[in-house]
């Protein structure tokens, strides 16, 4: 039985398993809508608001979908609320609709939110599932806040479209191209890793009790095979 | 088996349940979408339409009008806006006029283009103010983008056409082939359609064109406004009065019974230009003549096509030009190109060795119009050398 405390599970994704910079997920919409601070924020609380409602309802479902069906139920869950937080934003935020583009739609392979629904939700009850949902959405918000920050400030000279004394004159105009997107991804990896002193990234769990496919695996993967040895 | 089957009914029930909250959503979320894209299109609508209130899309299928309008809109004030999609130099040109309730265009702008040139970003400024009676005279085209600008100053006299329709007025939509083809069919609907045009070579009474009926029913000459059908004698079978009918028999009887026989130049030191003669039994002349256009002369940083232009010009005797027309040419498109429309080697008819090059030169195509001048003054030396005068 999972002991995690309440507050462990919600502040986890902040920084110890930040799925940006620790678990390595999401990062095609992160490097893609993190060129301005709006679009970053528009996009963290879209994932954010689609994590928290498919964790809650995957965990709700998660005593009668069968096994043999959950990837597929999954994706209609996910599916199912990014389209109604599109619809939303395209009627009450349609500047950030446009904005966002077509990565609003391309949350529902947001490996985020399958990877939580598949590793937490469809094992936990409702409760941490939503603690985790918003921890882990916060996580990637924060994430995206951060990268969008450095490009922005430093890639455009301004920030959230406001004007940055001095640097608006002197920026440095890779940050914003796809390059530099990856260059300042790098570096805040490099950064979170450092803070948390490499245990983040140790902590993480490549054993079979840490495999998403482990319920169906019967050990003849290579890394089963490796840890046979 | 009722694994699977749970399985199946999980999944559905799912779905179903996913269904319905996106159908709730869409309830709740269309109609702000909606009145969303509305406000933005009468957004764009305001642009060319500034004192438009309250736009409303008209029904298209309720009237008819020029195929370039794809979408109209009317304002409480009386004024409308015209979405259009029309073919410059290249295809996709997608224009919005606004028109207010007198008429008179207050605003045109591009909306979508795959034109090379730009033109058509800054030529719906000279629009403004323009009229259905005016446009055509003051709303000049643009030498070297007369594809572009020619096909801007098309779709806003159909947006003009378009706001009279709207408003209850008439107008005659119809593209000039289209006027043509049925000025024909009611001249003579034996030729059920299908009419070609002949090369005149014989000296005509007030006749602009000839055409043939392709089954060979008859003919249609073109005098002035009257288009006036014969049957295969030279019979006139359509209405017409009494001097119009003399008039087209008597034409009709020279063209049936015009034979053309190819002249020997061997015998002859013809200017080059000239490539073959044609003597008429009524005694005019026929030439097939090429042009050093900008094909032949152009600059070589421009790609010239490094080919003719080729012409056929009819003279009578006593050297003045019957008809004129360009039969191939292959000259900058969109500029030179312009020699093979008849509103420019038409300029030709009637012309003389002292007046021939009284024409309007071909904008921006000079290289283009002065090869085509020299070579249709050829023919007068030719007629001249023919006759044994020279």
């Amino acid at each position: 039985m999972n002991k995690e405390s309440n507050m462990s599970v919600l502040l986890k994704g902040l920084l110890k398993e930040n799925p940006v910079f620790v678990l390595i997920l999401g990062t095609c919409p992160t490097l893609a809508t993190t060129t301005t601070v709006i679009g970053a924020l528009g996009m963290g609380l879209a994932a954010t608001a689609v994590l928290i409602c498919s964790n809650a309802v995957v965990s709700m479902c998660r005593k009668f979908i069968p096994d043999t069906v959950r990837i597929p139920c999954y994706i209609v869950i996910i599916a199912g609320f990014v389209t109604i937080v599109e619809m939303f934003m395209h009627a009450f935020l349609p500047e950030m609709y446009e904005l966002l583009g077509v990565y609003l739609a391309l949350i529902t392979v947001n490996c985020i939110i399958l990877g939580r629904a598949e590793m937490y939700a469809g094992k936990q009850p409702v409760g941490k599932s939503i603690l985790d949902g918003i921890g882990m959405g916060l996580g990637f918000t924060i994430a995206l806040l951060a990268m969008a920050t450095i490009r922005e400030v430093f890639g455009a000279g301004t920030f959230a479209g406001i004007p940055v004394p001095f640097i608006e004159t002197h920026t440095i105009d890779i940050l914003i191209k796809a390059p530099g997107g990856l260059m300042v991804y790098g570096m805040l990896i490099a950064a979170v890793n450092f803070i948390t002193k490499g245990k983040a990234i140790k902590k993480k769990d490549f054993s079979c009790a840490g495999c998403p496919s482990a319920g169906n695996c019967h050990g003849g993967c290579a890394s089963a095979e490796k840890e046979a040895e | 088996m009722m694994k699977h089957l749970k399985s199946v009914i999980s999944l559905t029930a799912i779905c179903g349940v996913v269904a319905v909250l996106l159908a709730m959503t869409n309830y709740i979320t269309a109609p702000v979408i909606e009145k969303n894209a509305q406000a933005a299109a009468s957004e764009a609508m305001l642009v060319v339409l500034p004192t438009g209130e309250d736009f409303q899309a008209v029904d298209l299928s309720a009237y008819e009008l020029p195929a370039t309008v794809t979408e109209a809109f009317t304002e409480k004030n009386g004024g409308v806006v015209v979405k259009l999609t029309t073919a410059g130099y290249g295809t996709g040109m997608v224009v919005m006029v606004g028109i207010d309730a007198s008429g008179t265009v207050t605003g045109a702008t591009c909306l979508a283009s795959n034109e090379t040139l730009s033109y058509e970003k800054t030529y719906g400024e000279k629009a403004i103010g323009l009229t259905a009676d005016t446009v055509e005279s003051d709303l000049e085209t643009i030498s070297g983008a007369t594809k572009t600008t020619g096909a801007y100053k098309g779709v806003v006299v159909d947006a003009l056409n378009t706001a009279i329709i709207l408003g209850g007025g008439s107008v005659d939509v119809r593209s000039e082939d289209q006027i043509l083809a049925d000025n024909l069919n009611a001249a003579l609907p034996a030729g059920e359609g299908e009419f070609e045009k002949l090369f005149i070579a014989e000296a005509l009474t007030d006749t602009s064109a000839v055409y043939k009926a392709v089954n060979g029913a008859g003919y249609v000459f073109v005098s002035g406004e009257s288009f006036v059908g014969t049957d295969a004698d030279g019979k006139v079978t359509s209405e017409a009065d009494e001097a119009l009918k003399a008039q087209t028999e008597s034409n009709a009887a020279l063209i049936i019974s015009s034979e053309i026989t190819e002249i020997d130049l061997s015998g002859y030191e013809m200017p080059k230009q000239i490539e073959k003669a044609y003597k008429t039994a009524t005694g005019n002349f026929v030439f097939e003549l090429k042009a050093a256009g900008f094909g032949i002369n152009g600059d070589e940083y421009y790609y010239p096509s490094g080919e003719h232009i080729k012409i056929k010009a009819s003279v009578t005797a006593d050297g003045t030009i019957i008809a004129c027309e360009t039969t191939y040419q292959s000259e900058s498109e969109g500029i030179g190109s312009q020699c093979a429309e008849a509103s420019f080697y038409s300029q030709f008819n009637g012309k003389t060795a002292d007046n021939y090059g009284d024409i309007e030169a071909i904008g921006g195509a000079t290289i283009t119009t002065n090869g085509y001048k020299t070579a249709v003054s050829k023919v007068f030396e030719a007629v001249e050398i023919l006759k044994g005068d020279a």
